[in-house]
């Protein structure tokens, strides 16, 4: 089809090799996708029809399937685009764990969409230009590449982030995240205009092989090592690792649950993929210097997200926090740096995906009109209203503590192993003492929904700093949450994967051990 | 044996909770007889394990491949004997280094180093003289647990259900030969237990459980770690990367642990501490506090006393001996050189418990805190037993761990009658209840009295041995351990007679008919019931019989406490006490 279409003098695809254009299908697609939405919204009456998200669906399914196939023919050399792009394993591994976030989030949309109020047609737009940004991202062997994804990948989330355009604490959020976000793209830049003036390239090959080539390596040198900070930075803000977490618990809070539910995972999945192979691999030669920043980056997210979870009253804030945690945890294998790093940082990107999205799932499930549920009094005794979702919720907090039988287990078995093999043990330490403190406002989540005691309820929590965070009454949530089939099938499977994963990391581990890393 | 039975006695309850899960909760009376069939059958078929096992003459297990010092490790047998092991593997990675796209691989680059070691784990089920005990203890006391709960418990099922996995979780911890799926299951179990802790119980049963599970898994997640240690240590020592405990304990011999070095304080010189010792302790961290050891034991007073008679029953009866359980297969075996360095501290730890137990339960007035703290007290003597590495007090420990779990359900299940029937658990409230509930207060007596190591009763052979083999080591802590038998008289005999002695006091009023008036108004009689009498009668029956004729029971566990002591005693100066080891063929005639 290629050879015809380049055979027709005015499409200027002759300039593209049909290889090309196959590497980077996925993003053809999803991008496409976006476009026949944004075409279609135009033409169908606005509410409440579900073409748009089925289509999205459709899309989504046709990437995803897409991005198997190209697994499993695994071309020769994924390098495309003149080393723009790599559609390699690893690229393929982060692009399903997007895709399938992606997927689980437009399932749940129009049911979340309607309750909340907001059915329009740009959301499903905004949704698939951003999932392009990330696709683009995950296989960047490019400086520019990078930040082309970055930006593609932030702008539609800084309008879904206010997307609740009637409410105050969703335009706040927009705000603050299209600021912050704006300084970390410049952080990024600078950085890479920094390493782009030392080596004199910007693809990540050409940079590998002048590192390597000991001229720059051998010496000290402070501009490259200046652009290498800059740009860690400016990645850190995207993953929300502490110190540069600020944007987060505002943003996740504000922003509709849904929206929260796709930042912090897919958002997280690929800012971790370029953070993976710009710094385990291309950056590897520099490894002695980055290594420990990186750590402590590391182990402050660890930290400052476990200890400050503890104290918050609402279950959204509670995983910004614990999303800073996780980060950290996450961070544990870009700073070990190593190939068994760099898997056990892949399994726990794919397993916070499940758990972290299963969890936001329920609290979509649970919002209604103008509001998302998630305060610790709504949540109190959960499990006679809504057994299965209360149990559903239940498996994810002891998946995102690291209990057995959950993902998050043998997530952090990983991590830890691949730190104490690198002698890293100030990282599996930290890691365990945050891990200890995680398990307090975890299972006190549990407890409020299973027990429902006078003490569990959060009387006095509820108060901040004199400020009733409830308001003067908080209106007993709707008793009859009626749960649609699309979303109990999406929290259901999260559920269910959890689980399976949890009793059998062989079917992770197994895709991990066929990666590559195509990084110059 | 020719059936995988450790995997089917660990199925049944775990296929017993899916088909409870169908029943209607709206089914009590099937729900409790379908849940004391199923215990049932595990029990049954757990005594053909223990029946079949100590048919079997021991033999050595598992071989090593590769090499060390030289020297091949494929002669080298495990220091302890598995039988029934069945072995599938779970996840296995190959230790290919080409994960990276070769054609980039060149130059100074950090992945042409050597690659990660592959990491193998199975489910690896075995079992020795030692768990087969404490299996047999695990059924039976589940079965007297689901006897004990009441159909009118509200929320019936998901009890019954939360209680088979629980078993599930205590039966894996016991058998699993793996040091990853020990770990899985060792921390798996807490999630039904917090479940039920929270779900049952007193009114300040939220806080007890939180308390319980941050206890538990800050210490266990230290032991994670140093499994991890252990794997990489041995791994890079003898070449041999495994989680499989057999192959591990064979490895150990070969496992360089001598002090290098020592410094200096206060005029004295310490080793300085090499990473065995780090990881006995990080083990040793998590067992001390699921027995618990005294300054780890402040969750326990709370959770027991805010827990159900049927959860404590197997709670405090089988839970708490999984810590002593965890410090004899892995503390013992994995780390030899490290439990002879730090075996004065865990003697210490143990008298502090021992006589921290025992004058804290003097000062209750609630009984279950009573029966609480006198658990503490009596698991000191199990670690003290098992300290001693020698093989009088490790049979004596492990004797006691069963002689335990029985007397400390016997007990909860007594207090929780006077609980069930006055709805005061306090000896200020109660008072000479013998005269009105006559049965009762004989089967308290036999317990209580088995409570303090009566001779005659089953504790009194567990806590002798263990004397005998604490006084072999170190004269003084027995001595000052033996003070804790004089106190367990004291606070069981405080505790007996303030409940049953003296002028009748009860809530409703001194007057004999308003007391068996409230008590029949809440549980339809005042004495024991048919179905109290049959819970109660096996752990007494069992508590004489093993008390008047302890001779097969010590007999059955001290080869596997012989081989413990010896895998303890592997690559040390050999002490007094490791000249005494011979591997037994008959019980009393085992120390020379």
């Amino acid at each position: 089809m290629f050879r015809i279409l380049t055979a027709v003098p005015w499409l200027p695809l002759h300039f593209v090799p049909a290889g090309n254009l196959l590497g980077i299908l996925p993003i053809l697609i999803v991008g496409g996708g976006a476009v026949i939405v944004l075409l279609a919204d135009l033409m169908i009456p606005r509410r409440g029809n579900l073409v748009l998200p089925v289509v999205s669906g459709v899309v989504l399914l046709g990437a995803l399937g897409t991005a198997a196939g190209q697994w499993v023919v695994h071309a020769a050399n994924p390098i495309v685009f003149n080393g723009a792009y790599a559609n390699d394993r690893f690229a393929l591994f982060a692009d399903f764990v997007i895709l399938v976030t992606a997927l689980a989030v437009v399932a749940l949309s129009p049911g979340y969409l309607r309750r909340r109020g907001m059915e329009e047609g740009e959301y499903y737009i905004l949704l698939l230009a951003s999932v392009t940004g990330m696709l683009v991202l995950t296989g960047a062997l490019n400086l520019i590449v990078v930040f082309l994804g970055i930006e593609l990948l932030s702008i539609p989330l800084y309008v879904l982030a206010g997307f609740a355009r009637d409410e105050p604490l969703p335009q706040e959020a927009a705000m603050k995240y299209l600021l912050l976000g704006g300084f970390a793209s410049a952080f990024l830049v600078y950085g890479m205009a920094l390493i782009y003036g030392e080596t004199g390239h910007t693809g990540l090959v050409a940079i590998h092989h002048v590192l390597t080539a000991g001229a720059v390596a051998q010496q000290f040198d402070p501009m490259l090592l200046a652009g290498i900070a800059l740009v860690a930075v400016g990645l850190s803000f995207k993953v929300s690792a502490a110190p540069f977490h600020w944007w987060t618990p505002d943003v996740y809070q504000g922003s509709p649950a849904l929206v929260t539910t796709f930042m912090s995972v897919a958002t997280k999945v690929a800012a971790f993929a370029v953070f993976l192979r710009l710094f385990s691999a291309t950056l590897a030669p520099y490894r002695a210097e980055w290594q420990v920043p990186i750590a402590v980056v590391a182990i402050i997210s660890m930290v400052f997200g476990n200890v400050v979870a503890v104290a918050q009253t609402s279950v959204k804030r509670l995983l910004a926090y614990s999303g800073i945690a996780q980060a950290g945890y996450i961070l544990i294998g870009v700073a070990v740096g190593r190939p068994d790093g760099t898997q056990a940082s892949l399994y726990y990107l794919a397993g916070y995906a499940v758990m972290n999205t299963g969890a936001f799932a329920v609290i979509t499930i649970l919002s209604r009109r103008g509001e998302d549920c998630d305060r610790y009094s709504q949540l109190s005794g959960l499990v006679r209203r809504q057994p299965l979702l209360a149990g559903l919720m239940a498996i994810f907090m002891l998946s995102l503590a690291g209990f057995p039988l959950t993902v998050g287990f043998f997530g952090k078995f990983f991590l830890f192993s691949a730190a104490i093999h690198d002698g890293q043990l100030p990282l599996a330490i930290w890691g365990i003492l945050t891990s200890a403190v995680s398990l307090f406002y975890y299972l006190r989540v549990i407890l409020i929904m299973f027990g429902g005691l006078p003490e569990a309820a959060p009387d006095g929590e509820l108060k901040v700093a004199g400020v009733s965070l409830d308001g003067a009454a908080v209106a007993a949530p709707d008793a009859a949450v009626t749960v649609g089939v699309p979303e109990g099938v999406v929290v259901v499977l999260a559920g269910l994967g959890t689980l399976a994963l949890g009793i059998f990391p062989a079917v992770i581990y197994s895709l991990l051990q066929g990666i590559t890393v195509v990084h110059g | 044996m020719s059936w995988p039975i450790l995997a089917v006695i660990l199925l049944v309850p775990l296929g017993g909770a899916a088909v409870l899960l169908g029943v209607p909760a709206s089914r009590p009376r099937v729900i409790r007889l379908s849940l004391i069939g199923v215990t049932a059958a595990t029990l049954g078929l757990s005594a053909v394990l223990l029946v079949s096992f100590l048919a079997v003459p021991s033999k050595g297990a598992s071989h090593l491949t590769g090499t060390a010092n030289g020297q091949s490790l494929s002669q080298v047998h495990s220091p302890v004997s598995f039988q029934f092991q069945e072995q599938v593997s779970w996840l296995h990675t190959s230790s290919s280094l080409s994960q990276f796209h070769p054609a980039f691989n060149e130059g100074n680059n950090a992945f042409n180093q050597a690659g990660p070691p592959p990491i193998n784990f199975s489910f690896h089920l075995g079992v020795d003289g030692l768990a087969v005990w404490l299996i047999a203890l695990a059924c039976l006391l589940f079965l007297v647990a689901a006897v004990v709960l009441s159909r009118h418990e509200e929320r019936l099922k998901p009890f019954a259900v939360l209680m088979l996995l629980s078993q599930v979780g205590v039966i894996g911890v016991l058998t699993s030969l793996d040091l990853v799926l020990f770990y899985f299951f060792w921390e798996a179990a807490l999630i039904p237990l917090y479940f039920l802790m929270i779900g049952w119980g007193d009114e300040r049963r939220g806080r007890s459980a939180l308390k319980f599970i941050i206890y538990t898994v800050a210490g266990s997640l230290f032991m994670l770690l140093a499994i991890l240690g252990v794997y990489f240590v041995t791994g890079a020592q003898t070449g041999v990367y495994t989680f499989d405990v057999p192959t591990l304990m064979a490895a150990q011999s070969f496992v360089s642990t001598t002090h290098a070095s020592t410094f200096s304080l206060f005029g004295h010189s310490f080793p300085v501490l090499n990473p065995q010792d780090w990881l006995f302790l990080a083990f040793a961290l998590a067992f001390a506090i699921k027995v618990p050891l005294v300054p780890f034991h402040s969750w326990l007073p709370d959770a027991y006393a805010s827990g159900k008679t049927p959860f404590l029953v197997f709670f405090a009866g089988i839970v708490s001996k999984l810590g002593a359980f965890g410090f004899i297969r892995y503390n013992l075996t994995l780390f030899p050189q490290a439990s002879h360095l730090f075996q004065p501290l865990m003697m210490g730890l143990a008298v502090a418990s021992i006589l921290y137990g025992a004058l804290a339960a003097l000062a209750q007035q609630d009984v279950k805190r009573t029966v609480a703290y006198a658990s503490i007290s009596h698991l000191g003597f199990v670690v003290l037993g098992i300290f001693s590495l020698n093989i009088d007090g490790l049979n004596g420990a492990i004797i006691q761990m069963v002689n335990h779990g029985i007397v400390i359900a016997a007990l909860f299940i007594c207090v929780g009658i006077f609980e069930a029937r006055f709805a005061t658990r306090s000896l200020r409230d109660l008072g000479g209840l013998a005269k009105t509930m006559p049965v009762m207060a004989g089967m308290f007596l036999v317990v209580a009295l088995a409570g303090l190591g009566m001779p005659l009763l089953n504790s009194f052979v567990g806590e002798f041995l263990i004397l005998l083999g604490a006084f072999s080591v170190s004269p003084a802590w027995a001595v000052v351990a033996s003070l804790g038998v004089i106190l367990a008289c004291w606070y069981m005999l405080r505790m007996y007679q303030g409940l049953t002695q003296g002028p009748l006091r009860a809530p409703g009023g001194p007057e004999e008919s308003s007391v068996i008036e409230q008590a029949v108004r809440r549980v339809g009689r005042i004495d024991l019931g048919p179905v109290e009498l049959v819970a109660l009668a096996p752990l007494v029956a069992l508590m004489v019989f093993i008390g008047v004729y302890p001779g097969p029971i010590i007999h059955y566990s001290r080869f596997s406490a012989a081989q413990y002591v010896q895998a303890a005693n592997r690559g040390t100066v050999a002490s007094p006490a490791a000249h005494r080891v011979v591997l037994p063929g008959s019980g009393h005639g085992g120390q020379g």
